[in-house]
C-alpha cells in the first residue's frame, strides 16, 4: 500500500519540527554573542535639563574579564530634544544597545520638578522592560554628578544607592519611593507625591587632600542622621562630592515641587503610620531629684486607630495614637544617676512632654500638607470611603477636592506607655 | 534382536555435530547387552555420571531392562524418554543419552554443568542495607533465587526458546492469581512471535517486548535483584527471565519506577521520601540545567538577578565562543570523558579523571576557552545524572536536545519541549499502564510508594495501574 | 473508550477559567469600571457557573452521546452545523485571543527581539500534537502541571502581599460603566462550553458531579483573588499595568536586592497559555471534524495552523485591533455560545424528561 506523503510526514511530525529548529535557528543561536554580551546592562538612569535640552547619563555596567567592580561601571550620557531622543543618542556613544531591564534608580535633577515631571518620565514609564519598582529620587546637583558619586560609594563601602535609598523608604518615607509610586500619587484624586531627595554636598580641603593621598575615602563622622558617602570625580570640574542622605523628601502637587521635607517633617507625616518606628523624640528639661535632665526616647511600638466623621457638616480626623517608647540616652546628669533604669517607666511629666512634642510635630506636618494642598497621607482618600454622601456633598461646595484637607479638623490623642 | 546399531548411531550423532572436539561417548557392555551413552563432555557433570550412573550400572545384578534402568538404576536422576529426532536438541541442552541394543526407547538424562559465577552483589545496584544477591547467567540459578523467596503453588515458569540458532531458553515467571491474565497473554504471544537467529542477552528480548521500538524512552524494567523482581511480581507484574543474561525483564513499565530504588525499602520510610524529592529534582537539574542556562544567557538577560549577570558577563567576557558553542564544547568535553572513564581499565581511571577535571577543566577557564559558570553548570547536569543511574542513557539525549532548544527558542522553547515530551509520554500505555501514574492520571491509592513514600505496613493493596487479578495484598 | 476522569476535567475547567483573564483582562477592565470591575467578574463568573448544572443534566440525560448527535436529533442537520461553525469561530478567536495577549507579555517582558517564528515554532507544534494525541493524553498532561500552575499562581498571588497593598476604593463606577464592561468582556468567558463539546468523553461516575463544582470554584476564586490583589497593589494606576498575573510579583524598594523573580510568572504564563491553546485548538478542531466529517484530525490540524498563522500575520502589530473585536463583535457570538446555547440545551432536556414522563405515565395507566 503507498502511503501518501502527508501521512508519512505525520508520522514524526516533531522530528521535522525539530530539523527545522535545527536548520533555521540554531545557526542563529551559534553565532549570537548573547543578549549579556550585546547589552550595555544600565543599573541607574540620570535625567538633567541642560540649556533647553534633556540630558541622560546612564550608569551602565561594562563587562570586563577579570576586573573589580570599579572599573565596570561607567556613566554614559546623551542629549536631545526628549527623553526617548536623549537615551537614543546615549545608545550611540556607548555603541550598544541599553537594557533598561536592571534599572534600579533613576536620578533627577531637583529644577525638572519645577515643571510637571511626569512628562519627563513618560518615556520611562512607557519601556516595559523597565521594571515599575525602581527608585526614583531627587538631588539638588546634576543627576549625572550624583551617578558618578554613587558610582564611587559602590567600590568604597560596598553600598549601593538604592540600598541607601531602601533603608530610607524603609525608616523614613515608609513608603515606597519608586517610580510606580510617583505615579499612584499622580493619578490619585489629590494628584500629590512623596519622592527621595538626596543632597550632592562638596568635598571639604581636607577630605580631598586625603583622598589624593591615600586614593580612597573614609566615612567621615557625620551628624545625626544615617550618612552615606563616597567622593567621585565629579564630572568636568574633577570636584570630589559626597551623596549626603539627610532623609529629605521632595512633596509634589501636579507633578511639580511644592515644598521640601526635613526627617522631622516627615516623622510628623509619618506619626500615624505603624510601621515606622525607632523614631527619636527629644524631651529637654525633665525635672529629677533637682536636676534638669535632657533626654532621648525612642519609639518602639505604635498603635493607631483613625476615626473619620463629620460633625455639624465639616469634617474631623481623629487619631488615637498609643506609643510604647523606650528611654535612650539621658544627658544632664550628675555622677550618682548613671544608671538609667530608674526612668524606664515613663512618668507623668515624661509623658506629657512627649505628648506636647509629637503634637509640635504633627501640627507642624498638617500645616506643611494644608499649604499647599498635598494630602500624602490620604485623609481625603479615607473620608471618601468611610462617608462617601457627605464627602461628596461637601466637597461640591468648594472649589475642588484640593481645598477639601484646609477644611478638615485634624485630633490627636496620644497615651505614651513604656514598652 | 537389537534395536539400535549404537555404533553406527553414534557416528551419525558426531557426524551430526560436525566431529566437536567435545562430543564424548562411553559404553558398558555385558551378557551381549550394549549401552551407549553419548554426551558433551564440555557441559555434562563427569562425576555424577560416574556416581550416579555408570557406578549403579556397574553394581546392578539382575538384567538391564529399560525399565529397572529407569526405575531403579538412575532412579535419583531427572531422567525422560525421548524420540530419536530429539536427540541432538538434547545432547546440545547438556543431556546425557542412553542408547541400548535391546530397546528402542531412547534415555535423556540431565547432567548439566558449566562453570557459572555465584550470585554476588551486583555492581549495577549495590545496597546500603539489605539482600546483597544478584541475578548470575545460569536461568536455573536464577530461578532457584526467585523460587527461594516465593514459597507459593502459583508461581509460575513457562519456558520458551527463542532464536533459531541459540535456542535460548526464555522463561516468563509470575504470580498466578495476582498477574493480570490479558497481559500475561499479551507478552507469551509477543515472545512467541520473536523471529530472530540468536538471543545473546535480555536485551534482546527487551527490543521484541517495547511498544514503540523508536522510542528514546526505556518501557521495559530490567533489574538484577531478585528481590526486586519478586518485589514487582508481587505488584502484578510479569518477569522474562533470559537464559545467559542475569538482567531479568519486567512489565509493564511505568516512570516512578526507576525512582524506586531497593535501599528504599530497607530504609525510613521519611528519608526514603526525602532522597526520591532529590531525585526528582535531580533529573530536572540533569535534563534542563544547560539549556536553561543557555536561554537566560542568549536571551533573557533581564531574568538574571543583577549580581549573577555580572559574575556571568564578567567571566564570559572574551571567550572566543558564543555561549551555545561554549556549552556545546563542555558537554561534548565531558561526554567524552565519560566515555573514556568507563572504558579504560580501572587503574587508569584515576588519571582520566585527573587530567579531565583539572587539567582540561581548570587549565581550559584559566586559558579562557571555558567560563567558571559553564563549566559548573554542565558538570553540575552531568552529575544530577547519576541521581537516577538507569535513566543516565535517555537523559543525556534529552540535555542535548534541551540545549539545542534552549539556545535556539530560549525560555519558551525550553518550556514548550518539556510539555511536549510529557504529552508524549501521556499518550502511551505501556502494556495498558499509563507511563505517567500514578501522576497522570492520578492515581490516589498508588501514591503511596511514588515520590513521598509510606511505611511498608501501609501497602495493603497492589499498585491499581498494573491492573492485577487480586488487588489486597493480603 | 478513551474517556478522562472527573479530576482531569476538572483541570481542565481550571485552565479554562484562567483563559484571558490573568494577564489583560484585569487593567482593561479597569478603565471601564473602576475596581468595581471585581464585582463584574463575578457576575459574569456566577452565569458562566450556572452552565455546570445544565452540563450535568445533559450527561445524565445522554450519558453516551455526542453533543452533535443530541442536536442533530434535535434540530436537524443544517441548524446543528450553523451552531458548529459558531462554535468554531468562537474558539478559534479565543485562542488567537490568548496567544495574542500572551504573545504582547512575552515580546515585552521575555524576549527584547523578534519573537513571532519563536512562539509560532515553539507554541503550534506542541499544540497540535496534543490535539492529534487526543483529549485523554493532553488532560492527562494538564494534570499532571496542575500543581505546577498552581503553585505558581499561588507564589504569584502570595508574593504581591509583600509590596504594600490597600483595599481598592470600591463602588465609584455608575450603571451604565458596569454594564458596558459585563457586556464588552463577556467573550472571555463561557468557560464551559468546552465541556459539552468533550461531554462523550467524561466519565462522570455518580457522586462526582460535585468535584465538577469544586474545581470551577477554586479557579474562579483564584481569578477573582489576582483581580482583588492587583487592584489592591496597584490601585489608580492599574491601567498602566497590561500583565497582571506578572505585575504582580514585582517587589517594592524593599524587596529589589533579590533581584527579578518573574521567572516565576513567567513559567506559569507560559504553561497556562500553552495548555488553554491545546483546549480551544482541540475544540476548533472538534467543530471542524463534525462540520467535515469526512477529514482526518491532522487536517482539521494543519487548517487551523494556517488560518491561525495567516490571521495573525495580519493582526501581528495591531494588537488593539484584536483586544477591541472581542470588545465590539465577538460578544454577540459570545452571548450566542455563552447562554443561549446552553438554554436551548436545556430546552431539548426538559421535553426529553417531559416525554419520558408521558411514557411511564402512559405505561401506568395502561
Amino acid at each position: 500500500m503507498k502511503k501518501r506523503p502527508i501521512k508519512v510526514m505525520f508520522k514524526m511530525p516533531m522530528v521535522i519540527v525539530f530539523i527545522f529548529i535545527l536548520i533555521f535557528f540554531t545557526p542563529l543561536a551559534i553565532y549570537s554573542p548573547g543578549e549579556n554580551r550585546n547589552r550595555g546592562v544600565v543599573t541607574a538612569i540620570g535625567i538633567d535639563k541642560a540649556d533647553e535640552q534633556y540630558e541622560i547619563s546612564l550608569l551602565t555596567f561594562i563587562p570586563t574579564a577579570n576586573q573589580t567592580y570599579k572599573e565596570q561601571n561607567a556613566v554614559i550620557s546623551g542629549k536631545g530634544q526628549s527623553v526617548a531622543e536623549a537615551i537614543y543618542n546615549a545608545q550611540i556613544a556607548m555603541g550598544r544597545t541599553i537594557g533598561l531591564a536592571h534599572a534600579k534608580t533613576t536620578v533627577v535633577n531637583e529644577e525638572l520638578l519645577n515643571e510637571d515631571v511626569s512628562v519627563v518620565v513618560n518615556y520611562l514609564s512607557r519601556v516595559a522592560s523597565l521594571p515599575e519598582n525602581t527608585v526614583f529620587v531627587c538631588t539638588n546637583k546634576t543627576a549625572k554628578e550624583m551617578l558618578e558619586s554613587s558610582q564611587e560609594l559602590t567600590s568604597h563601602l560596598g553600598l549601593k544607592l538604592e540600598q541607601v535609598i531602601g533603608y530610607n523608604a524603609k525608616h523614613l518615607y515608609v513608603t515606597d519611593t519608586s517610580l510606580e509610586a510617583f505615579y499612584k500619587g499622580y493619578y490619585s484624586k489629590t494628584k500629590a507625591s512623596l519622592i527621595g531627595y538626596l543632597t550632592l554636598e562638596e568635598a571639604t580641603e581636607q577630605e580631598k587632600e586625603k583622598s589624593s593621598v591615600s586614593g580612597m575615602n573614609e566615612s567621615s563622622q557625620g551628624g545625626g542622621q544615617s550618612e552615606a558617602q563616597g567622593g567621585g570625580q565629579g564630572g568636568n570640574s574633577g570636584e570630589k562630592k559626597h551623596i549626603l542622605n539627610q532623609g529629605q523628601a521632595v512633596l509634589l502637587k501636579d507633578g511639580k515641587k511644592v515644598a521640601l521635607l526635613s526627617i522631622e517633617e516627615l516623622n510628623g507625616i509619618n506619626l500615624l503610620n505603624t510601621k515606622s518606628k525607632d523614631q527619636i523624640i527629644s524631651i529637654d528639661n525633665v525635672e529629677h531629684n533637682g536636676n534638669k535632665l535632657s533626654m532621648q526616647y525612642k519609639i518602639k511600638n505604635k498603635k493607631t486607630l483613625i476615626t473619620t466623621e463629620f460633625e455639624n457638616g465639616y469634617p474631623i480626623y481623629v487619631a488615637q495614637l498609643i506609643l510604647g517608647v523606650e528611654l535612650v540616652e539621658v544627658s544632664g546628669m550628675d555622677d550618682s544617676l548613671k544608671i538609667n533604669t530608674e526612668f524606664s517607666e515613663v512618668t507623668e511629666e515624661v509623658a506629657r512632654k512627649i505628648e506636647e512634642e509629637i503634637k509640635k510635630q504633627y501640627t507642624a506636618s498638617i500645616k506643611i500638607l494644608r499649604e499647599n494642598n498635598a494630602d500624602v497621607i490620604g485623609v481625603t482618600k479615607k473620608f471618601f470611603i468611610e462617608h462617601r454622601k457627605e464627602f461628596t456633598k461637601f466637597v461640591e461646595q468648594l472649589d475642588g477636592i484640593d481645598d477639601f484637607l484646609n477644611y478638615v479638623t485634624f485630633k490627636l490623642n496620644t497615651i505614651v506607655q513604656p514598652d | 534382536m537389537s534395536y539400535f546399531d549404537t555404533n553406527k548411531k553414534i557416528k551419525e550423532l558426531k557426524k551430526a555435530l560436525n566431529e566437536s572436539v567435545d562430543f564424548a561417548y562411553r559404553y558398558y557392555k555385558k551378557d551381549g547387552q550394549t549401552i551407549a551413552f553419548v554426551f558433551l563432555k564440555s557441559i555434562i557433570d563427569a562425576n555424577l555420571f560416574s556416581s550416579a550412573v555408570y557406578y549403579p550400572l556397574q553394581t546392578f545384578e539382575q538384567k538391564i531392562t529399560i525399565e529397572n534402568l529407569q526405575n531403579d538404576i538412575l532412579k535419583c536422576l531427572d531422567i525422560k524418554l525421548i524420540k530419536e529426532k530429539d536427540i541432538i536438541k538434547e545432547i546440545l541442552d547438556g543431556k546425557l543419552i542412553i542408547l541400548t541394543n535391546f530397546s528402542k526407547e531412547i534415555i535423556s538424562v540431565d547432567l548439566l554443568k558449566f562453570p557459572a559465577r555465584i550470585p554476588s552483589e551486583p555492581p549495577t545496584s549495590p545496597v546500603i542495607q539489605g539482600p546483597r544477591e544478584g541475578f548470575v547467567e545460569d536461568l536455573q540459578t536464577n530461578v532457584t533465587l526467585i523460587r527461594r523467596r516465593l514459597k507459593t503453588e502459583n508461581l509460575v515458569f513457562e519456558v520458551l526458546r527463542v532464536g533459531s540458532q541459540t535456542q535460548t531458553k526464555v522463561c516468563i515467571t509470575y504470580i498466578k492469581g495476582i498477574a493480570n491474565k490479558k497481559l500475561v497473554k499479551e507478552v507469551t504471544k509477543k515472545i512467541k512471535e520473536i523471529e530472530i537467529d540468536g538471543i545473546l542477552d535480555s536485551y534482546y528480548v527487551l527490543s521484541f517486548l517495547e511498544e514503540r521500538p523508536n522510542s528514546l524512552f526505556k518501557q521495559i524494567g530490567n533489574q538484577e535483584k531478585p528481590d526486586i523482581i519478586v518485589a514487582k511480581m508481587l505488584e502484578g507484574k510479569v518477569a522474562i527471565i533470559v537464559d545467559n543474561s542475569p538482567i531479568v525483564l519486567t512489565v509493564p513499565f511505568i516512570f516512578i519506577e526507576d525512582l524506586q530504588n531497593s535501599n528504599d525499602y530497607y530504609t525510613n520510610h521519611i528519608y526514603s521520601s526525602f532522597v526520591r524529592i532529590i531525585r526528582i529534582f535531580g533529573l530536572l537539574v540533569a535534563t534542563i540545567a544547560p539549556g536553561f542556562y543557555l536561554a537566560l544567557q542568549i536571551y533573557h538577560y533581564n531574568i538574571l538577578p543583577l549580581n549573577f549577570l555580572i559574575t556571568i558577563a564578567d567571566t564570559t567576557q572574551g571567550l572566543p565562543f558564543t555561549p551555545f558553542l561554549e556549552i556545546l564544547f563542555i558537554f561534548l568535553l565531558f561526554q567524552i570523558l565519560y566515555e573514556v572513564s568507563l572504558r579504560l581499565p580501572s587503574y587508569l581511571g584515576l588519571a582520566t579523571s585527573v587530567v579531565g577535571a583539572l587539567i582540561l577543566g581548570d587549565t581550559g577557564v584559566k586559558a579562557g576557552l571555558i567560563s567558571p559558570p559553564g563549566v559548573i553548570i554542565v558538570a553540575l547536569s552531568k552529575i544530577a545524572l547519576y541521581t537516577i543511574p538507569e535513566q543516565a542513557s535517555q537523559v543525556t539525549v534529552l540535555q542535548l536536545i534541551f540545549i539545542i532548544l534552549g539556545g535556539s527558542l530560549g525560555l519558551v522553547g525550553i518550556v514548550s519541549g518539556m510539555v511536549y515530551i510529557i504529552n508524549y509520554l501521556n499518550n502511551f500505555d505501556s502494556y495498558g499502564t499509563p507511563y505517567l501514574a500514578p501522576y497522570s492520571p492520578r492515581i490516589p491509592q498508588d501514591l503511596k510508594d511514588a515520590i513521598l513514600v509510606k511505611p511498608i505496613k501501609d501497602f495493603r493493596y497492589r499498585p491499581k495501574s498494573f491492573s492485577p487479578q487480586k488487588k489486597e495484598r493480603l | 473508550m478513551k474517556q478522562i476522569s472527573v479530576r482531569q476535567c476538572g483541570v481542565l475547567i481550571v485552565m479554562c477559567i484562567f483563559a484571558n483573564k490573568i494577564l489583560l483582562m484585569p487593567s482593561l477592565m479597569y478603565e471601564q469600571a473602576k475596581a468595581d470591575s471585581i464585582f463584574v467578574l463575578i457576575v459574569l463568573f456566577l452565569l458562566d457557573l450556572l452552565l455546570l448544572p445544565i452540563f450535568i443534566k445533559l450527561k445524565t440525560t445522554y450519558p453516551d452521546k455526542k453533543l452533535y448527535d443530541v442536536l442533530k436529533d434535535k434540530l436537524g442537520v443544517i441548524i446543528t452545523k450553523i451552531i458548529y461553525i459558531l462554535m468554531l469561530l468562537f474558539f478559534f478567536f479565543k485562542c488567537l485571543l490568548v496567544f495574542s495577549i500572551t504573545y504582547v507579555y512575552f515580546k515585552q517582558q521575555i524576549y527584547q527581539n523578534e519573537f513571532i517564528f519563536i512562539a509560532f515554532i515553539s507554541f503550534l507544534p506542541v499544540i497540535n500534537h496534543a490535539v492529534v494525541t487526543g483529549v485523554r493524553a493532553f488532560s492527562r498532561t494538564i494534570e499532571m502541571f496542575y500543581g505546577i500552575v498552581l503553585a505558581g499562581f499561588i507564589a504569584c498571588l502570595v508574593i504581591s502581599l509583600f509590596t504594600p497593598i490597600s483595599n481598592p476604593v470600591f463602588f465609584t463606577s455608575n450603571g451604565k460603566m458596569f454594564f458596558e464592561s459585563l457586556y464588552n468582556h463577556v467573550f472571555s468567558f463561557g468557560d464551559f462550553i468546552f465541556l459539552f463539546l468533550i461531554m462523550d468523553k467524561i466519565q462522570i461516575k455518580k457522586g462526582q458531579e460535585k468535584h465538577l463544582y469544586t474545581y470551577s470554584i477554586i479557579g474562579m476564586l483564584l481569578v477573582i483573588t489576582l483581580f482583588y490583589l492587583f487592584y489592591a497593589k496597584y490601585q489608580v494606576t492599574s491601567f498602566m499595568h497590561n500583565n497582571a498575573l506578572a505585575d504582580l510579583l514585582v517587589f517594592s524598594v524593599q524587596f529589589n536586592a533579590i533581584g527579578r523573580l518573574d521567572i516565576i510568572a513567567m513559567i506559569t504564563i507560559m504553561l497556562i497559555t500553552l495548555f488553554q491553546m491545546e483546549i480551544f485548538n482541540y475544540a476548533f478542531c472538534d467543530c471542524f471534524l463534525n462540520i467535515f466529517p469526512l477529514l482526518s484530525k491532522t487536517y482539521s490540524v494543519v487548517v487551523f495552523d494556517i488560518i491561525f498563522a495567516v490571521l495573525y500575520y495580519i493582526f501581528i502589530g495591531k494588537y488593539e485591533i484584536m483586544v477591541s473585536s472581542t470588545m465590539f463583535w465577538l460578544p454577540y457570538l459570545a452571548i450566542f455560545i455563552n447562554y443561549i446555547l446552553p438554554i436551548i440545551l436545556l430546552i431539548i432536556i426538559l421535553l426529553k424528561r417531559r416525554r419520558k414522563h408521558e411514557k411511564k405515565t402512559n405505561k401506568s395507566n395502561v
